[in-house]
């Protein structure tokens, strides 16, 4: 086990190594000191502040190869930096890049722990429910707004989220954020409530799915034989047998938690991780955008590890090779 | 299984309950519903409030009232006149022997900057320090220092020895390393300051220019010119916990930045130390009510007798909340949760008829202020460009005019704003000495016959180019990819399109189009222009020829060229409003007339809307910050907010009920089967 | 060569490359009797599919030249290529600005129309005919969904049973990009590959597709596995069959009910994330996406104006609709387990 996950480990290392190289290819193809720096500072200063901001941030080095000092080219500097997590200051406003990822994982956290949590109680359980009523109106008419849930835009869900619990029926403020905790909740009402309806129908299928083939087992066929209620058949049997997929699907999300969802976060001004991250990338902020990837692919990383471990803990017969 | 029921049912019941407490859409705690708050929207986070360095209008809003600043405009009065703030009086220019001219400020006596840790620095308690002119050469020092990066050096580089100091400054960083870590103040005294500006005494304060530069004064009234205390500069510098001087200002203005959460909100609350409130008996010019103003400020409830007068501030606390979009704020402002806005043009028809509020809106109490920008918007050619600049001579000339006279600006504005908006004429806009309210320009009426006649003369009949005999190939360069502004682009596409003109939008981000200008790789462009102070010079410049982009990068992003507008323009610049100067304007208009490297469209006209508990508004278009002047009546605005934001619960109560109706027969059928 | 050129060519190779398709699909017993079952259990969800598709392809064809610009149009748009589609409406259908479905007047300010109750589902904010805005969305979205699914299958197959079959090295290699990949956010992927390409169509599609391959690759790798081990596929070689003629012959066709599976998954997945794309500015110009997108401000007004949003949105929930609903019986219909029993 120890190995195994030593090799997973080392193999982690190169991914993320590949990713940084990756993130710094597609940044400098795309945005170059000069603009970051007409971002930094404003559009009406004159070049020599401009020039000021790009020595002052030290982008005025070579990108990759320097004839002088074979090291000290922006590619070496930014692994460097990265992998010893000394993320610096952000390129828009000078901020500590930690004191930002302090501040932004609250909010963060505080959409996406609930988003997810709920998300799985609920689809889990409205699955659970569909499978076991297979076969009915119940559970056609269940597959039937899965795939009708499933066929909308996540973009049309919030939009009309904004639009008809925002503004037409007014149940919550149609964006903004405020942490302290008289008002917190009203501000997650909204972008819960959307992503919750945005996620359902693919995992209620899923669920569905899984539970229906693991209800056909033989053994779920001798529990109910025994004379076991219906409900702890589905709960105890059913559900703990099928846990390995479920699993998956949980474990691989777990990341995107603290990333936080970048398109939910923008359109309703929370100050997360996510956000953050947008801003970054319109706002040609190189630095921030280094380590929410640098952090997100760490997570994403450890996250396959944790999976792969986990099987075994939930499933004697997988081992490991 | 009884148990698990129970359990199931408490946590829906909580959940249930936990829904309804959230269900309302007031962002605000419930404490502050009594405080005297005015809630704005800020479209972007602030990045610096240093006012050595901010230059944009979000962050002006806080630095407007944290700096105070030596003179101020007059609230009410219009055309805009200066007042004095921090100085005794507005000083006059003094010519001295040689060309060189002086100015004098009195300071007053006693005013204090806000309380703060940093005066613990130099000796003070962290109660106070007063104000001393000292600061002023400080913060005049702090523009002319290049680690700084001031975005107006340029301009103050007309004081004396300003670039002579920042050499100096600099040979002495890059001498010594160890220099550069001395405290501020002793390193700009070693490096001896600026020669033009002189400290007399603590309370008098002399600048001297190198050349004449009338419009001087107005730089006196924005954040750059503020006194700022050298201990704030010394001692927030970031290192060991403390924030940066550009996210903690310090001033002697009506308000203090009390909370910076750059994503989410900025919290102002007064500032006790204000010399308005510490010393009402000065009775302060910029620091009382105003008593008298425009003939129609009276009627529009602006000099209400329980403000006149009065000393300044009104409210407690300012809030900002950044909002990156639009409707969100519009709609906030509906539900009473901001007491201010514009209106976006979506909603526009139900809060306006006629010009005038609509029943609706006015019987919520809402007031309406209409106001002309003192900005113009246009599309500019880029005059270097060899179809439609310069190198094309004559027919260049000839398809500038053509394309100008099928711009309909009017349309414009009917489709994309309502209606808002005084078609352009010239680059000046109502309000500005040289603007002519019947100059009608002959190119800037709608047009097609003349315009096709034109381009035939020019040589491309029916827009056919005869060197391809295709269409014209015309590109039309802009900064912005978001569908909104696309559809505003394609409307002047379509105009061309009539003439038979073949234009394509190269639509690119913001940041490379910025890339594109530097490069002088664009060809026609629309850009805006918004005064820095009210004189013709702030719009003119942008056609002179030594700040032609592809010279200096300057603001001419059009690259007009013209030696005779060139040398108006240094004439008109320093003259005297009168007869004189406005002759140097209108041949200086006949000029573009002809030439065409703008076709001008419209000064925005602003609509602003603000609550009927809001009192004492009055927009200022020059992004005065007018928060010391207004005030608001809590109570009402209480009572109105809970009033508009009644939740509509039904569709849930309804939802569930429906929602147990479908499925409780098949659970009814599925469980009596199994018996 | 001119664009409109290509899209000819290429709607020519597409309907040769269907008729080759549905030739070979004929002569195959296994295949022809799915489709059959498809076509059985879902001929609505077909049939919506093929007219979107039909759509698609007529506003594909186009050329330049032919009509009359007629009393308000622009001689320039007889200069451009126009499609089947475009040649049904008349050039100068524009109106000034929006005006309701089937409307006789301007929606704002009461003017009379042009071409009054010509317009079955409205005007936008320009005046276009939102009927003819959709109706060419239908080819974006198909090109969206349609070209990078040919661009993500293919490559994913390359890979995925190149690393399947040869494992070691390879399969180090592949599993070294694809975890690359995956690791890094979607969406920041796309916007810097966007950024960098150009934010024409063919590039968005690449884009897309670069970001979409490591899911399907993954499942591909996976079978190979599988396949590599089975009795009949060791037999062959030890028989020494060459390795490509093994992997064409025995190890692709058993991934095709896959492929298929996985093209109707990505084509809906594709089509809905393109409206995304379009929110952040870097979509392709006249999808619904963008029409979506538009529609944002358009529900903010009052009274609000809906035909904008309800045209597109319903055209997308339409095809998706249909896509998802084939794609299930797609899944079913090719389920290993009935194909063996039906053979």
């Amino acid at each position: 086990m120890f190995a195994f996950v030593v090799r997973r480990a080392a193999y982690g290392f190169l991914t993320l190594l590949g990713v940084l190289l990756l993130l710094f290819a597609l940044f400098f193809l795309y945005a170059s000191p000069h603009e970051m720096a007409r971002r930094a500072v404003g559009e009406k200063a004159p070049p020599e502040v401009l020039e000021q901001w790009i020595a002052n941030h030290g982008y005025d080095k070579p990108k990759l190869w320097n004839p002088e000092h074979p090291l000290d080219t922006l590619l070496v500097d930014h692994f460097r930096r990265t992998l010893s997590f000394d993320f610096g200051r952000s390129d828009a406003d000078g901020t500590p890049i930690t004191q930002r990822l302090r501040e932004g994982m609250g909010p963060s956290l505080a959409l996406a722990i609930p988003s997810f949590v709920l998300g799985l109680l609920f689809s889990v359980a409205l699955g659970l429910f569909v499978a076991y009523f297979r076969e009915t109106y119940i559970d056609r008419m269940g597959v039937v707004l899965c795939v009708l849930t499933m066929s909308i835009s996540t973009l049309l869900y919030i939009i009309g989220g904004q639009f008809l619990l925002g503004k037409l029926l007014r149940w919550f403020p149609i964006s903004g954020f405020d942490a302290s905790p008289s008002v917190i909740v009203r501000f997650l009402m909204l972008p819960l409530l959307v992503s919750l309806a945005d996620g359902v129908g693919g995992s209620v299928r899923f669920y569905r799915t899984v539970f229906i083939e693991e209800g056909s087992r033989d053994y779920v066929r001798t529990a109910r034989a025994k004379g076991c209620g219906d409900l702890r058949v589905m709960t105890h049997h059913v559900l703990r047998n099928a846990l390995i997929p479920i699993l998956t699907r949980v474990v691989v999300a777990i990341p995107f938690l603290f990333t936080g969802s970048l398109l939910l976060e923008s359109f309703f001004g929370i100050p997360g991780l996510g956000s953050m991250t947008v801003d970054a990338i319109h706002g040609n902020d190189f630095a921030t955008l280094r380590a929410m990837v640098f952090i997100g692919s760490l997570l994403f990383i450890g996250a396959q590890i944790a999976t792969d471990v986990s099987y075994t803990l939930v499933d004697p017969r997988v081992r490991l090779e | 299984m009884a148990r698990g029921g129970s359990v199931a049912r408490l946590a829906a019941a909580a959940l249930g309950l936990l829904l309804l407490s959230a269900c309302t859409n007031n962002p605000y705690p419930d404490a502050d519903d009594a405080a005297r708050i005015f809630y704005r929207p800020l479209s972007e986070p602030p990045k610096s409030l240093d006012p050595a360095v901010s230059y944009n209008f979000s962050e002006h809003q806080i630095t407007g009232v944290v700096y105070a600043t030596l003179l101020d405009y007059h609230y009410l009065d219009r055309p805009y006149r200066l007042i004095p703030g921090l100085a005794r009086e507005v000083p006059h220019a003094q010519v001295l022997p040689d060309g060189r001219v002086a100015y004098r400020f009195r300071l007053r006596e006693g005013a204090l900057y806000q309380g703060d840790p940093a005066f613990a620095l130099g000796g003070a308690s962290a109660s106070a320090r007063e104000v001393v002119a000292g600061d002023l050469a400080f913060q005049l020092m702090r523009i002319a220092d290049p680690a700084v990066g001031s975005p107006v050096i340029a301009t103050f580089a007309k004081i004396e020895g300003l670039r002579e100091f920042s050499q100096r400054l600099e040979a002495l960083r890059e001498g010594d390393p160890e220099f550069a870590r001395r405290r501020i103040d002793e390193q700009y005294a070693a490096a001896g300051g600026i020669a033009g500006v002189k400290v007399p005494d603590p309370h008098t304060f002399e600048i001297v220019l190198s050349e004449p530069y009338p419009l001087l004064l107005y730089w006196f009234t924005m954040p750059f010119t503020a006194p700022v205390p050298w201990e704030a500069v010394a001692y927030w510098d970031g290192e060991e916990g403390r924030a940066f001087f550009k996210d903690h200002p310090v001033g002697a203005g009506p308000f203090r930045l009390t909370k910076l959460e750059p994503q989410s909100r900025v919290v102002l609350e007064r500032n006790p130390n204000w010399y308005g409130l510490l010393h009402p008996e000065w009775r302060a010019p910029a620091a009382v009510y105003p008593t008298q103003g425009e003939p129609g400020d009276a009627a529009l409830g602006r000099l209400d007798p329980a403000y006149v007068g009065r000393a300044l501030p009104f409210l407690d606390r300012v809030e900002f909340r950044i909002e990156k979009e639009d409707i969100p704020i519009f709609n906030k402002f509906l539900q009473g949760y901001y007491d201010s806005s514009g209106i976006v043009q979506e909603s526009f028809d139900k809060i306006v008829h006629e010009g005038g509020l609509s029943p609706e809106m006015a019987a919520r109490g809402m007031q309406l202020e209409k106001t002309v920008d003192p900005d113009v918007y246009y599309i500019g050619f880029n005059m270097d460009d060899p179809v439609v600049g310069t190198p094309a001579g004559e027919q260049g000339r000839k398809l500038r005019q053509a394309m100008s006279l099928v711009v309909d600006s009017r349309e414009y504005a009917r489709v994309f704003n309502n209606g808002r908006g005084v078609p352009a004429q010239s680059p000046l806009p109502p309000g500005i000495f040289g603007y002519q309210a019947d100059y009608q320009n002959p190119f800037r009426r709608v047009d097609l016959e003349r315009a096709k006649q034109l381009l035939d003369e020019a040589g491309y009949a029916k827009g056919i180019d005869p060197a391809t005999g295709k269409p014209l190939r015309l590109s039309f360069d802009i900064g912005d990819t978001s569908t909104r502004g696309r559809v505003r682009f394609q409307f002047f596409v379509n105009a061309w399109n009539r003439l038979g003109l073949d234009v394509e939008i190269a639509a690119t981000t913001y940041n490379q189009f910025q890339e594109k200008v530097r490069k002088n790789a664009y060809q026609i462009f629309m850009w805006g222009w918004v005064a820095d102070y009210p004189d013709p010079e702030n719009f003119l410049f942008l056609l002179w020829g030594p700040l032609a982009n592809s010279k200096s990068h300057g603001s001419n992003t059009a690259n007009f060229s013209n030696p005779r507008y060139d040398e108006l323009f240094v004439k008109m610049k320093n003259a005297e409003n009168g007869e004189p100067r406005l002759a140097m304007i209108r041949e200086m208009r006949a000029l573009l007339e002809r030439e065409r490297p703008w076709i001008e469209l419209f000064h925005r006209e602003n609509y602003t809307l603000f609550h009927g508990w809001v009192h004492n508004v009055k927009p200022a278009g020059l992004s005065l910050p007018t928060a010391r002047y207004v005030d608001i009546d809590p109570e009402l605005r209480s009572r109105q907010r809970a009033e508009w934001n009644q939740p509509v619960l039904w569709p849930a109560f309804a939802l569930v009920a429906l929602g147990i109706a479908v499925i409780a027969p098949g659970i009814v059928t599925f469980l009596r089967e199994r018996q | 060569m001119e664009a409109h050129v290509v899209s000819n060519l290429v709607v020519a190779l597409l309907l040769a490359g269907a008729a080759a398709l549905a030739i070979g699909v004929r002569r195959n017993d296994l295949w022809r009797a799915s489709a059959v079952e498809l076509a059985r259990r879902r001929p609505i969800a077909l049939g919506v599919v093929g007219v979107y598709l039909a759509v698609a392809l007529l506003d594909s064809v186009s050329w330049v030249g032919g009509g009359d610009a007629g009393a308000g149009g622009n001689a320039l748009d007889l200069h451009r290529p126009r499609s089947l589609i475009d040649r049904a409406f008349p050039l100068d259908l524009d109106e000034k600005s929006y005006s309701a479905p089937l409307a006789s007047v301007e929606f704002y300010g009461g003017a009379p129309l042009d071409h009054p109750g010509r317009h079955l589902l409205g005007t936008d904010i320009l005046g276009r005919d939102v009927l003819h805005l959709t109706l060419e969305g239908t080819r974006v979205a198909l090109l969206v969904g349609g070209f990078t699914s040919l661009i993500v299958i293919p490559l994913a197959l390359l890979v995925g049973v190149s690393a399947g079959y040869f494992g070691r090295r390879i399969d180090d290699v592949a599993f070294f990009v694809m975890s690359t990949l995956a690791s890094i956010p979607n969406l920041l992927l796309l916007i810097a590959l966007i950024m960098a390409m150009g934010r024409g169509a063919v590039q968005v599609c690449v884009a897309m597709g670069v970001t979409s391959w490591v899911g399907f690759c993954r499942i591909v790798r996976g079978e190979t596995l599988k396949l590599r081990e089975l009795d009949y596929v060791q037999a062959a070689r030890a028989l020494g069959v060459s390795e490509p003629r093994l992997i064409w012959r025995h190890i692709l066709p058993n991934l095709m009910h896959l492929v298929v599976i996985t093209f109707v998954l990505l084509f809906s997945g594709l089509v809905l994330f393109e409206a995304i794309l379009s929110y952040l500015g870097i979509g392709i110009d006249g999808s619904w996406g963008q029409m979506i997108d538009q529609a944002r401000d358009e529900l903010a007004r009052d009274p609000i104006i809906w035909w904008n949003l309800a045209a597109a949105s319903s055209a997308l929930f339409a095809l998706i609709l249909a896509v998802n609903f084939v794609g299930d019986a797609v899944r079913d219909v090719l389920d290993p387990r009935t194909l063996r029993e039906r053979q």
